[in-house]
Parts: C-alpha cells; sequence; structure tokens
C-alpha cells in the first residue's frame, strides 16, 4: 500500500500533466523546515507527492466530517499560462473564481495558483508590461497570502533559465503541504475526538474508527514523526482493550487460525486490508497480532528494540486475558503454539538487532523472561501432544498436532526474511561460521511439533538459553527457578537424574541462603528423588534425613522419608564401604536437623586437670520421631584472644553483647519541688564504633562442613533423641590445662556424621587448670633463744586431698618445733618448754583443693654460748602429701644477745670484764655468775649483790667486773688457759616469768705480767710548748721470761707531740731486771695532753739464719705487759716566748 | 484483591508470607522469590539517584496470571505483593494504597519490643490485619 499525499490540479490541465513528472519526482529531493504549531518543535521533514486532477467528489467525505486525512487531496492547484490580461480578465479570471469559490464552500484553504510563463523572453525583452497577468492574479487573489499565487518558467521550454523558479516552485509546494497539514491534522485530531466520544453511544464502529485513526498514524509516520504515530497506536490499543471487554461477540467466532506476529512482512499492510475487508471477519488475534506488528515496527524504525521485548509479554497476557474473557472457541493448545511463535518472532529481532551492535543489557533484561516464557509454552505443547521424552503421541494427539500445524500457518516473510539475515549479519556469520541462518519461529514450532526428539531438542536449547540470559542480566534466582525447571525435565521426563542434580543443588544452595524454607523443602524433594534414581545412596539419606527434618511439610511426608532414612541408613554400611567416596561425603550440616539451644558447663569451677568436664547440651531435635545418636561430640579448642569485631559478626546473638557495649545511662529529672519528673535512658556515644549493629542473624553460611580438631572433644553415646527438646549430658576427662572454647558440635549416625556449621549461641569458655600444691613457711627476722612465731603456709592448689592429710616438719639440732597455742590455754602450758618437739606432724583436716590454709607454729633454738654475733643457721624440712621429696627450708637466727669479755690488768691485778651487748630481742637479765673449776683460781665477784633483773635490748651494754686471783704457785706454764664460765639467767619481756640460762665459756691466756712500763716526763710540772722535754721510761721485768729482746716504740700524735731523736729503740733484757730509756719530746700543743703511748713488742732480731733475714716484731698478748702510761696526761702550758 | 503479600528481611529471608490461595502458595512463593532479582535490579539502579526516595518500586515483572509489584523500605525490608492480573480493575494507586497500609502494619509490628528485627513476624494482630489487606477490606 503505497502513502502519499495527493495534490489537485484544476486549470489547464495538460499544461501541469507536462511538468507532473518533474513537481513529484522534485519534491522528496530536499528536506523542508516544518513548523509545527502548538510550539512543537520544528522538524525536517521530507515528503513525497502524487498528484490528481481536482475532482468536487473528493471533498465531499470532508464536509460531511467523514474524510481521511490519508485520502484528503492536501494542496489543490490551479494551473495557468495566461500571459496576456486581456485574456486574464475574460476567462481566467472568472475559472479560478470559480474554483476557489468551490473550494471555500468546502472549508479547503490550501490552495495554490501557479502562472506557467512560456513566454519568450527575448522576443519581448524590451516591452515591459506594465502590469503582468502574476501581478493581476495577486491583485485579485492573493490579497492576504499572495505566496500562494507563484509563477514559474515552464521548465520545458527554459531549461537553463527556468532552475531557480522552478526550485522555488517546489520548496513553495513543500510549503504549502505542510501548512495544510499543520490544519488538517488540528481538523482531523477534532474530528477523532468527536467521534471517539460518542463511542458508548449505539451503532458506534470501532473497525471505522480504528482505520480514521490509524490514517492518522500513518500520516504521521509519513511525517517521520515515530513516536506520536506510536502514540496514536497505543491509544488504539487501549481503546481495543476497552471494546473487546464491551463488544465480546464481535470476536466470538471460532479461532481456525493462529499464526504469530511476523516482523518481517514482505506486504506490511497485508493485515490490514484483510481487516479493512469485510467480508472476512477477523480474528481477535489477528487483530492484535496486526496492532502489535505496526507497533513493533515504528519502535523498530525510532531503532528502540527493547522497547519491543518489553511489550511482548504484556501484549500476549492481555491478549490471552481477552481471548479467556471473551470466551474464543479454539483449539487446545492454539494459544500456547501463538505465544510461543510471537515468543520467538520477537527474540529472533532482538539477536539480529544485537549482534552487530554493542550487546545491550537492557534488551537481555527483557528477553530472559521472554526465554523462560517460550521454554513454557512449549513445554505445555509438549505435554499436550504428548512430545515429551519417554512418551509416544497417541493417534489423538498426532491429530492435535496435525490441526495446530495447520492453524499456526505458513510462514509469510521465509524468502525475504533469510535474504534479509543473510544481507544484514555477514559479520554475525562470520564469526560463528558453524551457525545456520535460523529458521523462523513457525518453521522452529512446526519441526518441533513433529517430532520428540526435535522437541526435546528445542526444549532443552530454549531453558539453557533462558538460565544463561537470566545469569547475564544477574537474575540468579530466576535462573535457577528455570533451572528447576530444566532439572524436573532432566529428572521425570529424560531419566537422566545425575543432570538434573546440578541445578537443584544450585537452587537449593541459593534458597537456603537466603532462609527460604518452604521453597527449599521442596527442592529437597526433587533431590531425593533423583537420588533415589540415580543410587546414590549416601546423598538418598542425607536428603531423607533433610526432608523428615523439614517442619514446613507435612507429617506424612515427614514420616515417610524418616523410614526411608532410617532404611537407608542400615543399607549404608554394606555400601558406603565399596565406595571411595569423597572426603567429607558422609558430613551432614548439623542445622538442618538439629538446633542447639544452650551449651552450659556443668562441672563446677574451676576444673582441675584430669578432672571430668561434663557439659550440659540442650538440643532441639527436628526429627519427627526418635533417633539414636551413636556419638555426641563437641570438641573444644584452645581459646585464642579473639579480635572485637569479629566476636560481634559471628556470635549471632549479640543482643546483649552490644547493649554491654553501649553506655546507657538512666537520666532522671526532677521538678522543682523534687518530685520526679521523668526519667529516660540514653545512649551517650551513639557516634562509637559500637552503635547498634544487626547481624546478619538470618543469612545463613553454607560452605560445606569443615571438621574442626576433635583432638579434644567432649561426648556421649548411643543417645536416644526424642523430637523435640533434649538435654544430653556430655562428657571427657580434661586432659590439657587451659581456656578452652567449644568450637563445633559432631553427631554420628551410622555412617552419617552431621557437623554444625557454627554454634549458635556464643559457647561458654571453661578453663581445665592446674596449680601445683604449695607449702611455704613464712617468718620475719628469727631470734635464738626465745620462742619465735612462724607461719606454714599451705595452698592446696588442684591437688586433691585424702582425708588425714598431713605435713611433717623435721627441725634441724638444737631447734625445735611445736604448733602454736591458742590463748586459752596459755596458763597450762607456757612455762612447759617440753611441747617443743623436733618433729612436727601438722594434720591437714578437710583440706580442699585450691584452699589455702595458715597454720602458725613456734620455733624455739638453744642459743649457743658464742661470742660471735654470726646467724645460727637452721632448716626445717617438710614433707608433704602431695610430694615425695622433703622440702629443705633454711631458717637463720639471730642471737638475742651477745656477750664478750676482756682481761685487764692493774699491775699485777688481774680482771675480767663480761660485757653483755643486746642484740635484737628485748631481754631481762638476772643472776650472773662465773665458774672456774681450775684449782688455784679464784673469781672473786665484784658486782653488786641483790640486783633487780635488768633490761637489756638493742645497743645496751651490761657489764659485770670479777677479779681473777691466781695462786702463784699455778704459773702460767702450769695453767696455760684457764676456762671461765658465764652463766646467766634471761627471760624475754613478753615471758617474764620464764627464765632461761644463757652460758658462756671464756678461755683465758697469757693472765701473767711478763714487764711494766712506766713512763715520766720531766720537768714533771712545769711542761712547756714547744719546749723540749724529758722523757723517762722504766721497763722493769717482773715474771721471769723467754722473751729477751725487746722494742718500744712511742706513738705520738704528730699534732701534739714530737719526738726529738729516734722514737724507737730495742732494748736486751737479759740479764737485767730493769732497763730505763730517756727520750726528747717537744708538746706541740697546750692543755691536757695524753702523754705519747709507748708500745712495747717481742723483737727478734733477724740476719742469722738465712731464711731469717728480717727483723721480726711481735706484739705481747693484752695481760703480759702493763703500761702505767696509759691515759697519763700533761698538762703543757703555754711558753714564756709565746706570750711575748 | 491480592494474591500474595510478603515482607521479606533485609538479607532476602522471607520474614512473612501470607496467600489467599493455599493450592498456589508454592507457585507464588517462587514468584516472589525471582521477584528479589528484579527489586535488587532496581534498588541498584536507584543508588546513584539518593535524592530519589520512591519506596514504590512498581511492577516487577508479570506472569500470565500474576502480576507482581515492590516496594522497598528504608530499612531495605522488601514488601512483594502478588496480583491476579485479570483484575484489570485494581489500578497502580490501589497497589500503591496496599503498600502503604502494609508498611504502616509492619511498622506498628516491629515496633513492638518483644520483636527481635530479622525474625519472622508471627504476630497474630499483623497476620490478621494482612489478611484483611489482601481481601480488600482494610
Amino acid at each position: 500500500m503505497l502513502i502519499k499525499p495527493t495534490i489537485t490540479y484544476a486549470g489547464s490541465c495538460p499544461l501541469f500533466r507536462s511538468l507532473e513528472m518533474q513537481i513529484l519526482n522534485a519534491i522528496p529531493l530536499d528536506k523542508c523546515e516544518w513548523r509545527r504549531t502548538f510550539q512543537r518543535p520544528t522538524k525536517q521533514v521530507r515528503l513525497e507527492a502524487q498528484a490528481q486532477q481536482f475532482n468536487v467528489s473528493m471533498l465531499e467525505k470532508y464536509k460531511q466530517g467523514e474524510w481521511s486525512i490519508l485520502e484528503h487531496p492536501i494542496l489543490h492547484i490551479f494551473v495557468t499560462e495566461c500571459n496576456d490580461i486581456d485574456t486574464y480578465k475574460a476567462t481566467i479570471k472568472d475559472e479560478i473564481d470559480a474554483w476557489l469559490k468551490l473550494l471555500t464552500s468546502y472549508g479547503v484553504l490550501d490552495w495554490m495558483i501557479l502562472l506557467v510563463e512560456t513566454l519568450d523572453m527575448r522576443k519581448t525583452k524590451n516591452i515591459l508590461p506594465r502590469t503582468t497577468v502574476l501581478d493581476k492574479i495577486r491583485l485579485d487573489f492573493g490579497s492576504k497570502n499572495d505566496d500562494r499565487c507563484i509563477s514559474v518558467l515552464n521548465p520545458a521550454k527554459f531549461e537553463q533559465k527556468s532552475t531557480e523558479s522552478f526550485r522555488c516552485l517546489v520548496q513553495r509546494i513543500r510549503f504549502l503541504m505542510l501548512t495544510s497539514y499543520n490544519r488538517n491534522i488540528v481538523k482531523y485530531e477534532d474530528l477523532l475526538r468527536s467521534k471517539r466520544e460518542r463511542r458508548n453511544l449505539d451503532g458506534w464502529d470501532f473497525r471505522q474508527y480504528f482505520f480514521l485513526q490509524e490514517d492518522l498514524a500513518l500520516i504521521f509516520e509519513k511525517l517521520e514523526l515515530h513516536t506520536e504515530a506510536l502514540i496514536q497506536y497505543d491509544e488504539l490499543d487501549a481503546l481495543f482493550s476497552q471494546y473487546v471487554v464491551q463488544q465480546t461477540d464481535s470476536f466470538r467466532q471460532p479461532l481456525d487460525a493462529f499464526n504469530g506476529i511476523c516482523l518481517n512482512r514482505v506486504d506490511k499492510f497485508e493485515m490490514r486490508s484483510k481487516i479493512r475487508n469485510r467480508s472476512l471477519p477477523c480474528s481477535l488475534l489477528e487483530f492484535r497480532n496486526y496492532l502489535f506488528e505496526r507497533q513493533a515496527q515504528l519502535l523498530f524504525t525510532s531503532n528502540d528494540i527493547p522497547e519491543i521485548a518489553k511489550r511482548l509479554l504484556n501484549f500476549l497476557f492481555s491478549t490471552l486475558r481477552e481471548v479467556d474473557y471473551i470466551k474464543v472457541e479454539c483449539q487446545e493448545g492454539s494459544l500456547a503454539c501463538w505465544s510461543f511463535v510471537c515468543a520467538l518472532e520477537v527474540l529472533q529481532l532482538c539477536e539480529q538487532a544485537m549482534e552487530p551492535n554493542e550487546v545491550t543489557v537492557q534488551c537481555f533484561q527483557h528477553c530472559a523472561p521472554i526465554w523462560n516464557l517460550a521454554k513454557d509454552k512449549l513445554y505445555e505443547l509438549g505435554k499436550l501432544c504428548g512430545l515429551l521424552p519417554g512418551s509416544t503421541p497417541t493417534s489423538e494427539q498426532l491429530h492435535i498436532v496435525v490441526q495446530l500445524s495447520s492453524g499456526i500457518g505458513d510462514d509469510n516473510s521465509t524468502v525475504e526474511q533469510q535474504q534479509h539475515f543473510l544481507l544484514a549479519n555477514p559479520q554475525t556469520r562470520e564469526r560463528s561460521p558453524n551457525r545456520k541462518p535460523k529458521k523462523s519461529a513457525t518453521q522452529q514450532l512446526k519441526e518441533a511439533l513433529g517430532s520428540n526428539q526435535a522437541f526435546e531438542k528445542l526444549y532443552l536449547e530454549l531453558a539453557e538459553l533462558a538460565i544463561s540470559t537470566y545469569k547475564h542480566v544477574a537474575r540468579l534466582r530466576s535462573a535457577r527457578l528455570v533451572g528447576l525447571d530444566l532439572g524436573k525435565f532432566y529428572c521425570i521426563h529424560m531419566n537422566e537424574p545425575h543432570k538434573a542434580v546440578g541445578f537443584f543443588t544450585d537452587l537449593l544452595r541459593e534458597l537456603k541462603t537466603e532462609n527460604w524454607q518452604m521453597l527449599s523443602s521442596q527442592t529437597l524433594l526433587e533431590l531425593a528423588n533423583c537420588y533415589r534414581k540415580m543410587g546414590d545412596t549416601l546423598a538418598y539419606t542425607k536428603s531423607c534425613s533433610s526432608i523428615s527434618c523439614c517442619v514446613e511439610l507435612e507429617t506424612l511426608v515427614r514420616t515417610f522419608y524418616f523410614d526411608e532414612f532410617l532404611k537407608s541408613l542400615k543399607n549404608l554400611n554394606t555400601t558406603l564401604s565399596a565406595q571411595s567416596s569423597m572426603e567429607n561425603a558422609n558430613f551432614c550440616v548439623l542445622e538442618d536437623h538439629f538446633r542447639i539451644l544452650d551449651i552450659e558447663v556443668i562441672t563446677p569451677k574451676p576444673i582441675i586437670q584430669d578432672d571430668f568436664v561434663v557439659v550440659q547440651l540442650k538440643m532441639e531435635s527436628f526429627y519427627p520421631r526418635e533417633i539414636v545418636a551413636e556419638t555426641i561430640k563437641l570438641c573444644y579448642e584452645l581459646e585464642t584472644p579473639p579480635a572485637l569485631e569479629e566476636v560481634a559478626l559471628t556470635t549471632p546473638t549479640t543482643k546483649e553483647s552490644s547493649i554491654s557495649q553501649l553506655k546507657v545511662s538512666l537520666q532522671l529529672s526532677y521538678k522543682q519541688d523534687n518530685k520526679l519528673h521523668m526519667s529516660t535512658v540514653s545512649c551517650d556515644s551513639p557516634k562509637t564504633k559500637h552503635s547498634v549493629r544487626r547481624t546478619s542473624s538470618t543469612k545463613r553460611k553454607l560452605s560445606p562442613s569443615v571438621h574442626a580438631d576433635f583432638s579434644n572433644f567432649v561426648q556421649a553415646e548411643n543417645t536416644a533423641l526424642q523430637p523435640g527438646v533434649n538435654i544430653i549430658e556430655l562428657k571427657a576427662k580434661a586432659m590439657r590445662v587451659g581456656n578452652w572454647q567449644f568450637k563445633q558440635l559432631s553427631l554420628c549416625m551410622s555412617r552419617l556424621e552431621f557437623l554444625s556449621e557454627q554454634l549458635p549461641i556464643s559457647p561458654p569458655s571453661f578453663e581445665v587448670s592446674t596449680k601445683p600444691a604449695s607449702a611455704t613457711l613464712e617468718f620475719k627476722t628469727l631470734i635464738a633463744g626465745i620462742i619465735q612465731p612462724i607461719l606454714l603456709h599451705v595452698s592446696g592448689g588442684s591437688f586433691i586431698f585424702p582425708a588425714d592429710a598431713k605435713v611433717t616438719l623435721r627441725c634441724s639440732k638444737n631447734l625445735r618445733i611445736r604448733q602454736a597455742l591458742k590463748s586459752n590455754d596459755e596458763t597450762n602450758n607456757l612455762a612447759n618448754d617440753s611441747t617443743f618437739e623436733t618433729i612436727l606432724q601438722v594434720p591437714l583436716k578437710h583440706f580442699k583443693s585450691f584452699e589455702e590454709r595458715c597454720i602458725p607454729l613456734e620455733v624455739l633454738t638453744d642459743m649457743p654460748g658464742r661470742k660471735t654475733t654470726k646467724h645460727h643457721e637452721h632448716h626445717i624440712a617438710i614433707s608433704c602429701p602431695w610430694s615425695r621429696t622433703e622440702l629443705l627450708i633454711p631458717i637463720e637466727f639471730q642471737p638475742a644477745m651477745e656477750a664478750t669479755c676482756r682481761l685487764h690488768t692493774c699491775g699485777t691485778q688481774k680482771f675480767l670484764q663480761v660485757i653483755m651487748k643486746g642484740l635484737e630481742a628485748h631481754l631481762l637479765l638476772k643472776q650472773a655468775m662465773v665458774k672456774c673449776d681450775v684449782s688455784g683460781v679464784k673469781l672473786v665477784d665484784l658486782n653488786p649483790k641483790n640486783q633487780q633483773p635488768i633490761e637489756i635490748y638493742k645497743t645496751l651494754m651490761v657489764t659485770y667486773l670479777y677479779e681473777i686471783q691466781v695462786e702463784p704457785l699455778k704459773t702460767e706454764e702450769e695453767l696455760p688457759i684457764v676456762k671461765v664460765h658465764f652463766v646467766i639467767q634471761y627471760a624475754s619481756l613478753e615471758q617474764p616469768t620464764i627464765w632461761r640460762n644463757y652460758g658462756c665459756a671464756f678461755d683465758l691466756v697469757d693472765y701473767t705480767t711478763l714487764f711494766k712500763l712506766q713512763g715520766q716526763l720531766e720537768p714533771n710540772e712545769l711542761c712547756r710548748l714547744r719546749t723540749v722535754c724529758n722523757m723517762n721510761l722504766k721497763i722493769t721485768k717482773i715474771h721471769e721470761n723467754p722473751y729477751v729482746d725487746l722494742m718500744y716504740e712511742v706513738l705520738n700524735d704528730q699534732n701534739l707531740w714530737a719526738v726529738c731523736g729516734r722514737s724507737a729503740g730495742v732494748v736486751s733484757m737479759k740479764d737485767v731486771d730493769s732497763h730505763s730509756i730517756s727520750l726528747d719530746v717537744m708538746p706541740l700543743s697546750t692543755g691536757f695532753l695524753p702523754m705519747p703511748s709507748i708500745r712495747l713488742s717481742k723483737y727478734t732480731a733477724g740476719g742469722k739464719t738465712k731464711a731469717d733475714a728480717h727483723s721480726k716484731v711481735h706484739p705481747f698478748p693484752p695481760g703480759q705487759v702493763y703500761n702505767s702510761t696509759k691515759s697519763l696526761q700533761i698538762h703543757v702550758i703555754a711558753s714564756v716566748s709565746a706570750d711575748q | 484483591m491480592a494474591f500474595c503479600i510478603a515482607v521479606i528481611g533485609k538479607d532476602n529471608a522471607p520474614l512473612y508470607l501470607a496467600t489467599s490461595d493455599m493450592e498456589q502458595e508454592l507457585q507464588l512463593q517462587y514468584h516472589v522469590h525471582a521477584a528479589l532479582d528484579v527489586v535488587e535490579e532496581k534498588c541498584l539502579l536507584g543508588k546513584g539517584a539518593p535524592e530519589s526516595k520512591e519506596l514504590y518500586l512498581g511492577l516487577l515483572y508479570s506472569t500470565e496470571n500474576h502480576k507482581i509489584y515492590g516496594f522497598v523500605t528504608n530499612s531495605r525490608v522488601k514488601f512483594i505483593v502478588v496480583i491476579d492480573s485479570t483484575n484489570v480493575a485494581l489500578r497502580e494507586n490501589e497497589v500503591r494504597a496496599i503498600f502503604r497500609n502494609l508498611q504502616v502494619l509492619y511498622t506498628d509490628a516491629v515496633c513492638n519490643p518483644f520483636y527481635i528485627p530479622g525474625e519472622s513476624l508471627t504476630s497474630k494482630k499483623f497476620d490478621r490485619s494482612v489478611q484483611k489487606l489482601m481481601n480488600g477490606n482494610a
């Protein structure tokens, strides 16, 4: 069908005909700017036209309001070649006038007067006519619109010169045509509106209206306004939807043909003419097809192919709904055929359009559901016609196939389309050389209906395409659902369950991840079916188990699968050993079957190494009946210091912890009268990291079960688990010390092992500890001789004590020990030192692990009478029940006091001074005594009698004095050593009633005076400063002795005395009793000066033997020399010269 | 009026699902599940423009018998409503109204202090109201 705007001509028709071809050919050569009304954007339009001789009948319809814009002539041209004004006035003017009046009477304003000048200008070039015919015409007719009057040089005669004027003419025609369209479209739209408004009246003909409006659409299309054309079609589409619902009768004839849409028709208006032809009633499908085809064409030309795909589904569904609503009689399956062909047609278009260009996701987005639809429809047909694999069509079904195949109709565009395909896509062919040119949708369907194999092939192809397209546009869920269909097809119809498993497991994983319980349990059913067909006992067992735990399913189903589970579980033992299955093939996800509610460590804390750990596990079983788990193990691992972040993420129930991390505070506000006004709870730090964070509690990890380290676990064996909540006690010996955390629960039934993915509750950690028992002695500085407190500290650690445990303490010599007495029996036993023992057994009654006990003890040690202030070292050996070896603890005692003695000489008289020096303790002293058993030696007590006890403490000294009288006969030769015992009683201040003895033995040696040294300074009285004095020394031998050579030395203070001459010398006492020495000394200072001290020593001259080359000086022991010069003082007065 | 009303949690787990037709329940659930694909797609598109606060996602997709509409709250909880596509009388505005009412009901339900976010909605009151909404007498 040709659509060309019509131009009429009147007047000199032969003339116009001579020009017609030239004009009509010239019009489409160039574009013209179209200024549209209502400020719509201007547009460059390329026009076409056809010419027709003016005929009044053409305008009749226009006047009546029954016109079509398509047929309506758009421009009326009056042609004349009159050059002569007179002729014009005589005839032409009237002609034009009549013509114009006629036009105006029909309300047509689109006219044009064309004056063709055939005058030979060369002949008349000198004559310039005053007024031309054109001027006259303009004057007469074109008063307002002189642009409608135009003259042109006859191009037939003036080929050279006419070009310019001819171009003007064509331009003017184009312009006027568009102006006419502006006016006519508005008018036509008004007409349509009024027609449409009458649609509810009786006798309104939709078909008529349809063509009216379609004409407008066609005009728009012609004028390259595709969107506006599309709008017209969309309006018609909507109107049709309404119309169909109201006028159900018009389409109620049975559907014999159900051709699908064809987007590559050779004659695009084939259907239009068919619809228009009233003798052939068109079906609803045909009408719909036509509408959609037109819309698709318009979209295709405006290059909006995705939109076609987008509209398709809606088109199919609404049409199907309409068919359903009108209750059109149709062959079963015909609609499926129709839908299928439509879908495939669009898909092919999309493919063609996309392949050379960049692939647009948008298009795929719409294509994916179409593939799916095509697949579904094909399946429907296959089922209807017995084409599913494994079934053979019955004769009835074959009859259906025949009917359907004829109903689909023939391919309308085979040849054209194939050519188009070959031409348009050479690249595509190069890219995939194996690809055959696509068969048309109809052909494909017919082939698929023809044989089971073809059907199967096409179905699988479509399903795969649907899946891959869905995946491509990232609609994974939809892809998986298609997979479900495909899986069912494989499993049920093709009997290839192994191919289906993949689809089902994919879907199951997806559904489980998002917690779609109901759907996942359905999928499990499918999966179980597959495994059963495959004979995969292990997988089948696992699926059965899972199904029986699906709470969503009906009890009947669950119990059936439960029985199946138990049955195949028994078989598993025999079959599994033969199979070399994957390593973790027999793992099941524990969470699918049980829910762990609580884990609690029952063993009281702390758990001691080697003790039993008892854990109470609270677990809900989803099985419909009782089941026996052979072992339930809960493994634990050493706790690693957890990263805080991780804890928050992994523990699902962090509600408490997250709340505890928030700084929530209570705020109370009071009224003025101190009554509570309001109380609020506020969180002070909402900006910190620990804001309320919802963990993905429902998101489940579906990683394949990983076996945790089951080297440490608590377990229970052969436990019957009832449906619902079970409380199970798990037990194990705590072998290793540490902080343990529960990691994974494993439950074994036959060969199956159920492993938990993650413990749902933050499991309690427990500590297995061991602590060595210890016993220590605690004491401060200990003092010998008096009772000292000491603490035995026993800490039990993790040792488990027998009831009659004892600690034995064994003391070293001279050390005794007893348990501290309680204060109330102090009086009885205080005095009794005999309660001290060297070995003490301390009972530890009812001593528990980890108990700590302090036992006060008392120790006493003898105070040995030694002069040394050295510490007394002792030790206590402790033997404990937990140890076989004795523990040796060294103890040091400090002496309470110290006794020293000195020998004093006064001439020949000898005195013994005993000095008691107080040390750490605070003591009382009494009854000091000396004893000497040697005959001939007598000690005279010079101390006052009947003294009170003397207190002694640190830094205080008490001195006792005794004179020693030795009988002259008993000289030193006989008794070189005289032993003297000093005994004193002491008591500590705290216990003043208990007196203990302290004894000390002194050895007296060299107690005989051998020499006496006397000295005198002369002048005796008047000793002046810096005046030399004479010092006379006299050494007298008192007792016979072997020391012959004596050496004397003056040891003077250099500041006080100066010795003139020798200050030392050697004298020989051989055969003389005394020796006098005189020395000169000079005082250097005034006042009472101590006399220079003299020292007398034994002298052995050297040089007598080789070995003894040097002289030697040995000091005398203090008792052998009496030095009378000691502590003499000399009064030195200032010298005379010094006074001066 | 509606075949199925579903509330889907933040992580795409169903929190609540009600169907008026028990026979079709499985099929409807599959529809709702597949609709999440489109919801995700639309949410992803809307991510670029933060000012687009439109929670109503419109028609997600349609099948021969059903139309599936979507709505996503600010907390990424999705509402999916499946309606009968033969019911031409049901306008888009009414679908919007269903979603608006549903959101009010949902907010009321989750305001319950004993409700733990992310768990399925078991409130009887909520269920009653949704059933009412589904039958068109809300």
